[in-house]
């Protein structure tokens, strides 16, 4: 009942969030770090007993659009940030927030948070390593350049970034809503003109997936000081059609944009959603994660 | 989230989509008439008799969807004023 309503909530959070911040509504979700299915509390006697043997290298996961922590779970119940507690001794975070806002105004809340959390950890922090699925992979990046421009303190503890499925280059289905919405809105209708609106409804956050982070008024780049890993899905083994529609949601493109080919996994016959709770895209984050930053 | 917040949230969200729906309903109801109507306007015989029965028609579209809205309005106050209990 209570993954079902949380499940529930965080789709209309990414539907219409902006607007349930907007209006205040209970229902707009504050970005906190979860735990068991609760929001826990930034305070250093919260972290230590959700964490008692908190180690000196945290992992923060962040979901994608309409998404929650329960996304990178697998059907055994572990999820990527369990397993490397239990393979590499990583403290494992989840972030949950309201993925209807504007992807900047998420990064100026993570980049709050973290700062937070570097203050309340219950040891001193050596690495904090970012996880990002979809979305989750431009607040990210959204958190670093806004913790960039404030020289936050979280932000030299970050050494490695990794991005599963995030439509750097932004995400085509956004673009074609878009591009049918001008359309729609264009014809001297007003049943079409009524459909348009109510396609317009759509979040910020939705629309901010059409470009990624590459929109030139506001470039958001990658920031060299930190390696960044890119993971993408292919739904197709055809290098052309793959480089085009990916993993359904994201192309391959937009999701291994900007990275080295050393840093970059493309995994074959893996949609979207699946990326987030795959043993292929977890295998070679042990890899990488295993080795020194 | 206390189940009564979330309830609450879940109010207002039905009333702000009843609220806009309404008005937006009313919009396309009188823009699809409107179209006939002008027609019919732009035949001399029949213009006054034809931008009466508009102007009764819009009325009458705009006096139903005012009461939708004061009614959804007054429930959701209600309901807001019960969850908050």
């Amino acid at each position: 009942m209570a993954r079902g309503l949380d499940r529930a909530l965080s789709i209309l959070n990414g539907a219409l969030g902006q607007h349930l911040a907007r209006t205040r509504n209970p229902l707009a979700t504050e970005m906190a770090l979860f735990d068991a299915g609760a929001a826990l509390p930034l305070e250093r006697a919260a972290l230590s007993r959700a964490h008692p043997a908190a180690s000196a290298r945290a992992v923060v996961l962040v979901h994608g659009l309409m998404g929650n922590e329960r996304d990178w779970r697998f059907s055994d119940g572990s999820d990527y940030g369990q397993r490397l507690a239990t393979d590499l001794h990583l403290t494992p975070l989840y972030v949950r927030y309201n993925s209807g806002l504007a992807i900047a105004e998420s990064g100026a809340q993570l980049s709050q948070l973290l700062e937070r959390l570097v203050e309340v950890y219950p040891r001193p922090l050596e690495e904090l390593i970012l996880v990002g699925h979809s979305m989750g992979g431009l607040v990210i990046r959204s958190a670093c350049h806004a913790a960039s421009l404030a020289q936050a303190g979280w932000l030299p503890l970050v050494k490695r970034a990794f991005y599963v499925a995030t439509p750097h280059l932004g995400a085509p289905l956004e673009r074609v809503g878009r591009v049918v919405t001008r359309v729609l809105s264009a014809i001297d209708d007003p049943y079409t003109r009524l459909i348009a609106q109510v396609a317009e409804l759509r979040s910020d956050g939705i629309k901010d997936l059409g470009d990624g982070l590459r929109d030139a008024r506001h470039p958001v780049p990658l920031l060299p000081q930190i390696a960044h890993y890119l993971i993408a899905g292919s739904l197709v083994e055809d290098p052309y059609l793959a480089a085009l529609f990916g993993d359904a949601m994201v192309s391959v493109r937009s999701a291994t944009a900007g990275a080295l080919a050393d840093r970059t996994l493309v995994v074959p016959g893996v949609g979207h959603t699946t990326l987030a709770r795959h043993p292929a895209v977890y295998a070679q984050l042990r890899t990488w994660l295993a080795q020194a930053p | 989230m206390s189940s009564r917040a979330r309830w609450r949230g879940l109010s207002r969200i039905v009333t702000e989509a009843i609220e806009h729906g309404s008005r937006a309903i009313e919009e396309v109801q009188k823009e699809g008439a409107a179209r006939p109507f002008a027609v019919l306007e732009a035949i001399p015989a029949l213009s006054l008799p034809a931008s009466l029965v508009h102007g009764a028609h819009d009325a009458a579209v705009s006096g139903t969807h005012t009461a939708i809205r004061a009614v959804n309005q007054a429930v959701g106050v209600a309901l807001d004023l019960l969850l908050r209990e």
